[in-house]
């Protein structure tokens, strides 16, 4: 089977993206008390994964870009529970990669702007309130305490509700990355690798040497 | 229906859905000055008053121990039960008694437990419900 080199950079370097992000602004919006999941998921995870969808245009890409960010989130045990967030930003990758590839939206129907919004709409809103709840059932599976499906239930509208800042962000993000994908920005083929690997390389070595910085090693 | 026709119906259907839980949460919001634990009510300070005191690992947080508030406040055989800590905004887990032997109550009513991860730590709690 041929591995496709420049599909696998484009996961890394998306994936390394979002995970610096959310170890970095992520923590530093916790700090400030501001809704950090809801505007990491309608700002920065839509925002890559769209980008990253509409430049290679491939289902499967999303998946492995959330199992990247929630790799490196792993690598930062500050700013929330960590766990959680890994676990939630992987299963928003899976998410986002299942509502593209279900509403088949690698075709003609992402051209009006009514549609880019209702995206936005969707994507940031489902990706958000599933990630949710897939971190609220997984992080007590794996630990000693065990998952209560009534502890879910009770919280249901709260999590329902507090989707509705993503979905709004989402509004703006993905019209503005279909804007962005107009400017015909390419990076020549010499310098795809160097670019990506350097990039990604930058994200996962600030975020451990930050870990290790704060630890005091 | 094509699927381009139903993305902005999902779309609207979906901001209707968030919009009117925001609604729900806002209108059922409470605010709660006392603790009720096991079904009975008690102040903050009546609490840190009668349990002993408890640090987390890393010296991070002090409080009181959970598992001595279940025992004073009259929880007989605690290890046959499960704990739920219920926060004000609706927000809650269920613990086992071998994890409240490792959790403290914060004066600022946190949970801070050592073996279990941070979706644990419930805040502003109103409720510990013995089942």
């Amino acid at each position: 089977m041929m591995i496709d080199r420049k599909f696998l950079v484009g996961i890394i370097v998306f994936g390394s993206l979002w995970g610096f992000a959310e170890c970095i602004l992520g923590s530093v919006l916790r700090d400030v008390n501001l809704p950090a999941g809801a505007i990491m998921t309608g700002v920065f995870a839509v925002g890559l994964m769209t980008l990253s969808r509409t430049t290679f245009a491939r289902p499967g890409m999303q998946t492995g870009i959330g199992l990247i960010a929630g790799g490196l989130r792993l690598f930062n045990p500050f700013g929330g529970c960590f766990i959680c967030s890994a676990i939630a930003i992987m299963a928003e990758g899976l998410l986002f990669d299942l509502i593209w590839t279900g509403f088949s939206l690698d075709k003609k129907t992402t051209q009006t702007l009514t549609n880019q919004v209702s995206l936005g709409i969707t994507s940031a809103y489902l990706v958000y309130v599933g990630g949710y709840i897939i971190t609220q059932i997984l992080t007590p599976v794996f630990s000693s305490a065990g998952f209560y499906l009534e502890n879910l239930i009770v919280f249901i509208p709260q999590i329902l509700a507090s989707g509705l800042l993503a979905a709004l962000l989402g509004v703006i993000t993905i019209p503005a990355v279909f804007a962005s994908r107009k400017l015909h920005f390419t990076i020549q083929d010499r310098l795809y690798y160097p670019i990506s690997i350097g990039i990604s390389a930058f994200c996962w070595v600030f975020v451990i040497a930050n870990t290790l910085i704060i630890l005091g090693l | 229906m094509g699927k381009d026709r139903l993305l902005p119906i999902l779309a609207l259907i979906l901001l209707f859905i968030a919009s009117s839980s925001s609604v729900y949460v806002y209108a059922t919001q409470t605010t709660m000055e006392t603790l009720e634990i096991n079904n009975q009510e008690y102040t903050i300070d009546q609490v840190f008053s009668i349990v002993r005191p408890r640090t987390s690992n890393d010296s991070q947080y002090t409080g009181i121990a959970l598992d001595d508030l279940m025992i004073k406040t009259g929880v007989t055989s605690p290890e046959t039960h499960t704990y739920t800590l219920r926060g004000v905004d609706g927000y809650e887990k269920t613990v086992t008694w071998e994890n409240m032997q490792n959790g403290l109550l914060t004066k600022n009513r946190e949970s801070i437990f050592s073996d279990l991860p941070k979706a644990f730590r419930i805040k502003d709690i109103v409720t510990i419900e013995v089942k």
